[in-house]
């Protein structure tokens, strides 16, 4: 009991103090519920922010590698990619896109391919070193761009076109608000389960490996086992993603699930803020809306991937927080985890 | 028999611009304790340097002279800039040294406008020893990369620089007790790493064809040849570089070239998963 007490105080007396992560979200959601009515009329803008929301989702499972359990992913494309690839195949050769079914098996086909690659790169009787981790994901998105690329069941170099359109029912999803509507769902609930989970015990002990991933061990936790869970967790949120992508865009190539594009997801989340949730989300729509709107300038097109390659190493030498840290507090970054019901 | 001497000849001249790369790498990560995630785009400038002294008519010998320099000099700036922040935290190091590699490939993209240029070998044709052909290039190749293995160990084993080195290998800190400046030895590490890598890709890309993204292959290659033989030792690196040389030489024989790779990187990777302190483990040197 004095336990519970002695830990009431900082709770009692943060509470009624301004938070500003909460009022972030708040506004983020509500600038993406109301944005696409004021841009009804755009259709190429309303593709633009579909994608934007998409490749959130993206971002926001490299966080969870990075951002809350330290493990340093150069490839959450390879699971996004896969399962772009997964519904292409299962729409060409099983014709069959009913979103309630696909949807699922592109998370699980993510998932399960995170956690082999999991497996194999973590777990087993000699913890890894990070940097043999991160390597591992590199050329793990590496090989198998070149191995998609040289197959000819699969498209070879010219990937796979004219995927069949997502349906619901009788219902088929092309460009617009209807799809914007799904992405959106699909990126609200995976925010929701996210913010559930770091917030969550699980996301206690993420926080305690990060902070020092010996002594957690030294308590008993199963650190490789803690880090594998969520490396899945991440892989069926980029299924997720790649699939809605590879829906969307209608095409899916080998480009989509090589280290180019992992490297895209680690820039969106490092500029927007890592070791947030929303850090990613801004980081990806900051990046995306300015690259559309300098797309039109010539000097600015052609040297825009130098751009992004600046920004990252801006963002690692002198803000490490990202976008997110210049308004954020560490504090308030960092957070309060798990029963605060019962503190109160 | 014929097949035999040439086939080993051509898996020699492999895995000699194998440990070329390999060399650089393993330097800067055994004396910094930074694995280089630029260290494919540093032999992609190397390359390019010589593609530029051949399209400004200088022929390609300039460009092979030039390019250790240029590339050295590029290695040395980046770490009296950038790469020195990064010493005490060697994950953002890697994060760093990824972004720098990205915007080096990107410029190189930018300016090659995405297509592959071929490159003249500057000393072309074959000579023919005991009835059997061999590539005069791939054999300067395999004597350089001799020469420079030699030289760098008898830098390291038997130069008062490399008696430095070592002790700064060793314990830095007592090494700067004594009045090594670490800092100064750090640049000169890089800076050689760095040459190193551009003397590779100088050599090399005669035998491939010169576009942004040879340096990422590279880069995982060489990353496998350093953990595989282990951090630490100067033996180690080499000896993985002809491991993975070997390795990738020999697959596209015995399966289709398209799954050869991809297994190389497979079986390189478990090994490390199950000997992750490589061949060699001498702790640092």
């Amino acid at each position: 009991m004095t336990a519970t007490t002695g830990a009431a105080p900082p709770v009692a007396a943060r509470r009624g103090a301004f938070r500003i992560l909460p009022a972030i979200e708040l506004a983020v959601l509500a600038l993406l519920l109301v944005v696409p009515f004021l841009l009804a009329d755009r259709p190429e803008l309303i593709t633009l922010l579909t994608n934007v929301v998409i490749l959130s989702l993206l971002a926001l499972s490299f966080d969870l590698c990075w951002g809350f359990s330290g493990i340093m992913s150069f490839g959450q494309a390879l699971f996004f990619g896969v399962a772009g690839y997964g519904v292409a195949l299962v729409g060409r050769d099983l014709e069959f896109s009913q979103l309630w079914a696909t949807l699922p098996l592109a998370m699980l086909a993510g998932g399960a391919l995170a956690a082999l690659l999991a497996a194999f790169l973590l777990l087993g009787r000699k913890a890894p070193t990070s940097i043999f981790v991160a390597f591992g994901t590199l050329t793990g998105a590496y090989a198998a761009e070149r191995l998609v690329a040289g197959w000819q069941y699969v498209g070879a170099g010219n990937g796979l076109s004219a995927i069949k359109l997502m349906a619901f029912g009788e219902y088929e999803f092309v460009e617009g608000l209807d799809f914007y509507a799904v992405a959106l769902t699909a990126l609200v609930l995976v925010y929701a389960a996210s913010r559930t989970l770091v917030r969550s015990q699980l996301g206690l002990v993420l926080a305690g490996i990060r902070q020092n991933e010996e002594r957690l061990a030294f308590f008993g936790y199963r650190v490789q086992v803690f880090k594998a869970v969520v490396f899945s967790l991440a892989g069926m949120v980029a299924g997720l993603s790649g699939a809605l992508y590879g829906y969307h865009q209608g095409f899916t190539g080998p480009s989509n699930l090589g280290p180019g594009l992992s490297t895209t997801a680690v820039i969106y989340c490092l500029f927007g803020g890592s070791g947030t949730l929303i850090g990613p989300v801004l980081g990806t729509v900051a990046i995306e809306v300015l690259s559309y709107v300098l797309a039109d300038i010539d000097a600015i097109r052609q040297f825009w991937p130098v751009l992004l390659g600046v920004v990252l190493l801006v963002v690692v030498t002198f803000q490490p927080t990202g976008l997110l840290g210049l308004a954020v507090s560490a504090r308030e970054r960092i957070g309060t985890y798990g029963a605060r019901k019962a503190a109160r | 028999m014929e097949f035999a001497v040439k086939f080993g000849f051509d898996m020699l001249a492999f895995i000699s611009v194998m440990v070329l790369i390999v060399l650089g790498l393993g330097v800067i990560a055994s004396m910094m304790g930074i694995f280089n995630f630029a260290h494919g785009e540093l032999v992609l400038l190397g390359a390019y340097t010589v593609y530029l002294s051949d399209k400004a008519g200088l022929g390609t010998w300039p460009g092979l002279i030039a390019a250790p320099v240029v590339v050295g000099l590029v290695g040395f700036g980046l770490e009296r800039t950038i790469i020195r922040r990064f010493y005490r935290t060697p994950i953002i190091a890697m994060l760093g040294t990824y972004a720098i590699g990205l915007i080096i490939r990107e410029i190189v993209r930018g300016l090659l406008g995405g297509h592959y240029k071929s490159i003249p070998e500057p000393v072309g044709g074959a000579f023919s020893l005991g009835g059997v052909e061999f590539s005069v290039w791939r054999s300067i190749i395999i004597a350089t990369t001799l020469v420079v293995i030699g030289g760098t160990y008898l830098l390291l084993a038997r130069s008062s620089i490399g008696l430095r080195v070592r002790g700064a290998l060793e314990n830095p800190m007592l090494a700067r007790a004594c009045g090594i400046s670490t800092s100064r030895l750090y640049a000169l590490t890089f800076t050689f790493g760095a040459a190193l890598a551009g003397l590779a890709g100088a050599l090399i890309v005669p035998l491939y064809q010169l576009s942004a993204d040879i340096g990422i292959r590279f880069l995982v290659q060489a990353f496998l040849s350093v953990m595989l033989g282990g951090v630490g030792s100067f033996e180690g690196p080499v000896l993985g570089a002809a491991a993975v040389g070997g390795l990738a030489a020999w697959l596209p024989w015995v399966v289709t070239p398209v799954l050869a790779d991809p297994l190389v990187f497979l079986i390189a990777l478990a090994i490390v998963r199950v000997r992750p302190q490589g061949f060699i483990a001498v702790g640092r040197l």
